[in-house]
């Protein structure tokens, strides 16, 4: 009886923030006597603080307070981090400052103007010290070491076997190794991040609204980094955010600042972070060295992997890193079937922005060293690119497929997805029209990407970071819980609590689908709540929206609620109507016996009498209809061999990119950009459509606009967008996106997340693209963003000037 | 940021110099200096006004002079800090003798910004440098006719 699931809804979020009625943080008012904050931020990466002088700030007129690292050190925990490397991480530097752009004082004031202008009364006397931002320098004897406790760099270092690895290096025709770098880079929501803290001395208890979307998992290292009671931190989110892409969740060192801060100042704290704050200071993706070998066979058989993976962490590793190591462990091979993998995994700090999530979190830095290895796979071995992915690709009649490190597949067609993005793209064809450009002097190129697409974390991946021993010690950690909660008014109408945090992805208007396919009631009469409220919601620690997890988690978790509605429903009409709830279906809202059609009774009336009425109920069912399921998919912590089922569901992305590169200019023009999805049912395909779009803009963004460029001393030099390039419209190529359905068996509805599957693979398809099209000149690039500076130097580079086919 | 440069003075080596370690003529002629206070024997301390893009603030400055070899040679040691960031410059000054009335002067210097200032003005750096120093020798030419006048 599905009627809205599965359609192309228009999205009930809309008319709101068409029409400027958004409630996102900075418009929902403040308590009386919020003083608004300023932050002085470090201009060094790496120095000690000698003194802070803040006598000439607090004697501004409006100055409420001013609050330094050492005021706040007596108060707070270091932050927890699930690594055993004992880094001293707090949200405002105490005796040394290890970025750029480190909160070093906070200043509390009337209004923002007041405390920004005080900021600059502040005399912070620094004695600097070589700052180090190199990935491979920083693992270099005498290098600049961040942490002196920590005596070295390193704040993660783990080694995995899978299978056979040196058996088929030994059996391989050819081992094909190369070194990739992928680039720091944001994700750049429109809202930045925004807290508004209130500390009550009574109860001992802080306050915060913040638009954090989770994981709530970090809601108990911030109750722990407050040293309250973890009910003694009530968080409030908004009803709506202003996009996050990942990178919200980066906020919780800011809600503790902003919660300790009023606590020392005695009042309320606003704070709204802006642009240059956000690029310099907030979280970004990590930066990553990758040394990957594959051991192939002459027909372009891969049969083993080896990984050297080092993330870039920045100044302090914070939770959840080094999870950007670890999200995609299960899918480390991809799409394709290789059994034997070795991951050698290290994270590094430097003196750069300590990083967290965005958009593809860990995919973009695992797929672009494996989808350009596969291109280069088939260069060497003289094949058709197509060929080589053809020759790997996991079959259909291998699913559920289990891979070299522990993931199960739940299902997927991934051949017939790749084939259909060779016939949208006309692949045989370009090729032959590439053959004809090239004689006349013309660079086309085409590029192939085929990539698997987690969603769903399993909150036990990121005990990977510890050995089998270390993770004995603490409690395992499984799973990926989601809780929804229904309620039907007495006058029949339904209210539905969510607890995904969405930053503009429609969760409201999927979940007011699937309950009105469910209970039978018309959209109109759903609401749809998404303000999670740690004292008042149901949540999980993996509660919040990231890893795509709506549509394979928050989804389950509503249908199973309404479900729960449902069967509660039936059992009272069944009651009313004297027969079995078997009999009844549910039509135009009303319960009608199938085999008496005349005996009916109306929703409004069984859902009434739950209210008015509740001594007509069967015995001992309780008055009321107020339903809360919490949901789990069957994921397990790793196992003693360090296998681990990382996400939940695994979705597929075919790309095909094809490119036209001015040799004049080194302008890259992107001709066509095809991508074929399968993330199985899919719940509303016009949101499905949307978020796809953002996720590949993303992806184009890391491929050849953005990068968080640091030089070699430290200095952080794209603090606003005329130096931090975003693609905008534009830049946008011509896409054509299609889709596959392979329901997931594992979730009620069949959904899989999606989204970021394009974030992932457009780095890589668009490198393999045009490093296709510079063939001639015998070149490649491999490092990102690829800008026409680069390219056109590497054209100019090159020793076979000449243009041949 | 490095970079070099010479430029023609209309003064002898001797007077060049003089005015050259003249705190008054040099405050004068640095761009947006507000104070330049002698602290010690060849160390000021000044407070300067620059803006470079859209992050314009006050510097609060070390000024040294070291590696003295009068009347030829000396180094420029500028540290800097404020609300935009940070600001530190090494600049080496020779003079060299043309003639009696006219001296060329020959300078290399290397700079850098931190903080904020770097964050959104590196790549008006440069252009900022230049402007600094080409304003600089415009007023210092006219110190040097102002104490020829004088004497």
């Amino acid at each position: 009886m599905s009627q809205l699931i599965g359609k192309k809804v228009t999205r009930i979020e809309d008319a709101r923030l068409l029409t400027g009625q958004g409630k996102y943080i900075d418009d929902i008012g403040t308590p009386p006597n919020t003083a608004h904050v300023a932050i002085l931020r470090s201009p060094y990466p790496h120095a000690k603080i000698v003194s802070i002088d803040y006598s000439e700030a607090l004697e501004i007129p409006g100055v409420k307070g001013v609050v330094t690292g050492k005021d706040i050190e007596p108060l707070l925990n270091p932050f927890s981090v699930g690594v055993t490397a004992p880094v001293q991480y707090y949200p405002m530097a105490i005796d040394k400052v290890r970025y750029v752009g480190e909160p070093v004082a906070v200043v509390a004031a009337k209004n923002r103007y007041i405390a920004e202008d005080a900021l600059e009364k502040i005399r912070v006397k620094y004695e600097t010290l070589e700052p180090i931002v190199d990935i491979e320098r920083s693992l270099e004897e005498g290098a600049p070491v961040l942490h002196e406790n920590v005596g070295s760099n390193i704040a993660n270092h783990r080694t995995f076997y899978y299978g056979e690895v040196n058996k088929a290096f030994q059996e391989a025709d050819r081992i094909i190794k190369k070194r990739f770098e992928f680039p720091k880079y944001s994700a750049t929501p429109v809202e930045t991040y925004g807290i508004i803290a209130q500390y009550e001395e009574s109860t001992k208890s802080y306050t915060v609204r913040a638009n954090f979307h989770g994981p709530f998992v970090l809601h108990s290292i911030m109750a722990g980094a407050l040293k309250v009671p973890s009910n003694r931190l009530r968080i409030i989110i908004p009803k709506d955010i202003g996009g996050s892409y990942g990178i919200k969740a980066g906020t919780f060192p800011y809600i503790v600042l902003c919660s300790i801060v009023s606590r020392l100042v005695g009042c309320p704290v606003k704070w709204i972070e802006d642009r240059q704050e956000h690029l310099s200071a907030s979280s970004s993706c990590t930066d990553r060295v990758t040394y990957i070998e594959a051991a192939v066979k002459e027909d372009g058989k891969v049969i083993g992997l080896k990984m050297k993976m080092i993330d870039n962490v920045g100044a302090y590793i914070r939770a959840p890193e080094p999870a950007c190591l670890y999200r995609t462990h299960a899918n480390s091979t991809g799409a394709y079937d290789i059994p034997n993998l070795m991951i050698d995994a290290y994270a590094v700090m430097t003196n750069k922005l300590p990083t967290g999530l965005i958009r593809g979190y860990g995919g973009q830095e695992l797929y672009f060293p494996l989808e350009r290895i596969m291109q280069i796979i088939a260069d060497e071995l003289d094949m058709d690119p197509a060929d080589v992915i053809r020759r790997n690709l996991i079959k259909k009649e291998q699913f559920p497929y289990k891979t070299a490190s522990g993931g199960v597949y739940d299902s997927g067609d991934y051949e017939k997805a790749f084939e259909l993005v060779l016939k949208l793209g006309k692949y045989e064809e370009f090729r032959k029209k590439q053959i004809e450009a090239r004689k006349k002097g013309k660079l086309l190129g085409v590029g192939l990407a085929c990539i698997v697409e987690p969603s769903g974390s399993n909150m036990g991946y990121i005990t990977v970071a510890l050995t089998p021993e270390e993770r004995k010690a603490g409690l395992p950690k499984s799973g990926c819980a989601e809780a929804a909660t229904i309620s039907m008014d007495p006058l029949g109408n339904v209210n539905v609590r969510i607890s995904t945090t969405p930053t503009g992805q429609g969760h409201e208007t999927v979940a007011s689908q699937i309950v009105s396919d469910i209970l039978g009631v018309p959209r109109e009469k759903i609401n749809v709540i998404a303000e999670l409220d740690t004292a008042t919601s149901a949540w999980t620690i993996a509660s919040g929206s990231y890893s795509s997890r709506f549509a394979s988690l928050g989804s389950s978790a509503v249908y199973y609620a309404a479900q729960k509605v449902k069967k509660k429903l039936l059992k009272m009409a069944a009651h009313f109507l004297q027969t079995d709830e078997k009999d009844l279906t549910i039509e135009n809202e009303k319960f009608v016996s199938k085999q008496d059609p005349s005996k009916s009774i109306s929703m409004k009336r069984v859902v009434g009498s739950a209210h008015w009425n509740p001594l007509s109920l069967p015995e001992g069912m309780e008055p009321g209809i107020y339903e809360t399921a919490y949901y789990t998919a069957q994921v397990e912590p790793p196992d003693d061999q360090d296998l681990i089922n990382s996400s939940v569901t695994y979705g597929f992305v075919a790309d095909l990119v094809t490119v036209e590169i001015d040799p004049e200019t080194g302008e890259i023009h992107i001709l066509d950009y095809f991508t074929v999805h399968d993330a199985g049912k899919l719940l509303n395909p016009l949101i499905v459509d949307g978020q796809i779009l953002g996720g590949l803009v993303h992806g184009l963004g890391g491929a050849m606009y953005e990068e968080l460029v640091y030089d070699e001393k430290g200095q952080f030099l794209t603090g606003s967008f005329m130096d931090y390039l975003c693609p905008t419209a534009p830049e946008i190529p011509k896409v054509t996106i299609k889709h596959i359905e392979t329901p997931s068996p594992l979730t009620p509805l069949g959904a899989k997340g999606l989204g970021e599957g394009n974030s992932m693979s457009a780095p890589a398809v668009i490198t393999n693209a045009v490093n296709d099209a510079l063939k001639p000149y015998g070149v490649t690039i491999d490092s990102l963003p690829i800008t026409p500076n680069k390219v056109w130097n590497m054209i100019h580079q090159s020793t076979k000037q000449e243009v041949s086919s | 940021m490095n970079g070099s440069g010479k430029v023609t003075l209309n003064a002898s080596v001797e007077k060049a110099w003089d005015v050259l370690l003249d705190p008054l003529a040099l405050k004068n002629c640095i761009m947006g200096c507000t104070k330049l206070e002698s602290i010690e024997e060849n160390k000021y301390e000044a407070l300067l006004s620059i803006g470079i893009a859209a992050v314009k603030g006050k510097y609060e400055s070390i000024i040294e002079i070291a590696d003295v070899q009068k009347p030829n040679h000396y180094k420029l040691i500028v540290k800097g800090e404020g609300g935009p960031g940070s600001v530190e410059a090494v600049g080496a000054v020779d003079l060299v003798p043309v003639d009696e009335n006219k001296t060329e002067l020959r300078y290399t210097f290397d700079a850098g910004v931190g903080g904020k200032v770097a964050m959104v003005g590196q790549r008006m750096l440069s252009g900022v440098a230049k402007l600094i120093i080409q304003d600089f020798f415009k007023k210092f030419n006219k110190e040097l006719a102002k104490s020829g006048q004088s004497v």
